[in-house]
């Protein structure tokens, strides 16, 4: 009986040891998975910017959609805004940075990001996060009444980007996800 | 005719029977040995070709199919030969056809299961078209309202707006990867924001209703 219970005892630490392995040495499948699940998210990031700063989305729907891509944010992170008109960055939580997008004072407003790519890639902490930067650059244009345009910059920011594996009970079975959060969007260059 | 001559004739005759039998006998004994030469031969002949056929199918050198190979065998058997070298061949020539056979109907049931699942996966997709196509719809809506409207008429085929949507962004080993899970109202509004529908449908549940109560998307 005792041996049973050993044997017993060896197998479901086997089992148990397989799975963390499983979690722990990524396949280079499953971690091309996570990298592009994590860029999907900044390119999700990237159209809900500029539905928000559209001047044509009604309110309703700018908020609705600030609500989404808050939910991409670790909480606590900040977005940080430049200007060609003055030297320094101003860093704002995420929120606020979406409601002051939305109240621009433009009568138009086109943001393009473009070339998102990692330039840190993702890279296995010891708590078992992931962790990596990604760089992206902003095309932000402001037109007036007349559709005349005022202002125009682009800026390139970082993004550091937080990967981790959690579970949550679905239907009664436990269900193993990664997710994917967006942490501090740091300004590094701006310019005409 | 005189006597002496009479007693000529009959051992002429005596002598020419006697020649004859043993004309006769010699004769018949080189058919014989003869034969015996030629079925020698022959089992040498194929003593010779079941070593060379045996030896050839163990160290893979032929073309030929399982099927022919197993022909090879059997014809070979059949001949019932005594030579130890060739016994041994066909010893081990019949554990590599046993092997191989098994192996090629591991190899057809694989296919087999793999044909089975891609006919279901088909038939499962076929059966989540109306699904799809409102998905798409809503991707490709021109405007805010036109999305809206679909979003709603989608909605209808799901028991509440907070039905869990699961997408499997890997499989390997057993093991599925989800990307955060989301409500089906959330995931047709995101649908909407990103003017793309990249997953395909891998699992629905329903209710007693007919209603969707859980849905299981997998990136394309």
């Amino acid at each position: 009986m005792r041996k049973i219970q050993i044997i017993i005892a060896v197998m479901i630490g086997m089992f148990s040891i397989n799975i963390v392995q499983a979690q722990d040495d990524l396949s280079p499948e499953r971690k091309q998975a996570i990298d592009s699940l994590a860029l999907e998210k900044v390119r999700d990031l990237s159209k809900y910017i500029s539905i928000i700063g559209s001047k044509t989305t009604p309110w309703s729907e700018a908020n609705r959609v600030i609500d989404r891509a808050e939910e991409l944010f670790m909480a606590g992170a900040e977005i940080g805004v430049s200007s060609l008109a003055r030297p320094e960055v101003a860093y704002y939580k995420v929120r606020q940075y979406f409601e002051r997008l939305m109240r621009l004072n433009y009568d138009r407003v086109e943001i393009e990001w473009f070339k998102i790519e990692y330039v840190s890639d993702l890279q296995r902490q010891p708590d078992g996060t992931y962790v990596g930067v990604i760089t992206i650059f902003q095309k932000f244009k402001g037109y007036d009444k007349e559709g005349g345009l005022v202002y125009e910059d682009t800026t390139k920011k970082d993004i550091t980007v937080y990967v981790k594996r959690k579970e949550t009970q679905i239907g009664g079975r436990i269900i193993g996800f990664w997710d994917v959060l967006l942490g501090d969007m740091r300004v590094k260059e701006t310019s005409k | 005719m005189t006597k002496a001559s009479i007693s000529f004739q009959r051992i002429g005759l005596i002598l020419l029977i006697v020649a004859m039998t043993l004309g006769g006998t010699t004769g018949c004994k080189s058919k014989k040995k003869l034969a015996r030469e030629q079925a020698a031969a022959e089992y040498a002949a194929r003593v010779d070709q079941a070593t060379k056929d045996l030896t050839a199918m163990l160290n893979d050198e032929t073309t030929w199919t399982l099927e022919e190979k197993e022909r090879r065998f059997a014809t070979i058997k059949s001949w019932n030969l005594q030579d130890e070298n060739v016994i041994s061949l066909m010893d081990q020539v019949e554990d590599m056809l046993a092997r191989e056979r098994a192996e090629a109907m591991r190899k057809a049931e694989e296919e087999r299961l793999r044909q089975e699942e891609e006919a279901r996966k088909q038939r499962e997709a076929a059966k989540y078209n109306s699904v799809e196509s409102q998905f798409l719809a809503i991707a490709a809506a021109p405007d805010i309202n036109t999305a809206n409207e679909k979003i709603e008429r989608a909605l209808s085929l799901f028991a509440s707006p907070d039905v869990p949507v699961l997408v499997i962004i890997s499989q390997a080993g057993g093991f599925n990867d989800y990307d955060r899970p989301t409500t089906i109202s959330k995931y047709l509004n995101y649908l909407k924001d990103q003017k793309v529908y990249n997953n395909r449908i891998e699992q629905v549940k329903y209710d007693g209703n007919g209603k969707i109560i859980e849905l299981e998307l997998i990136k394309k």
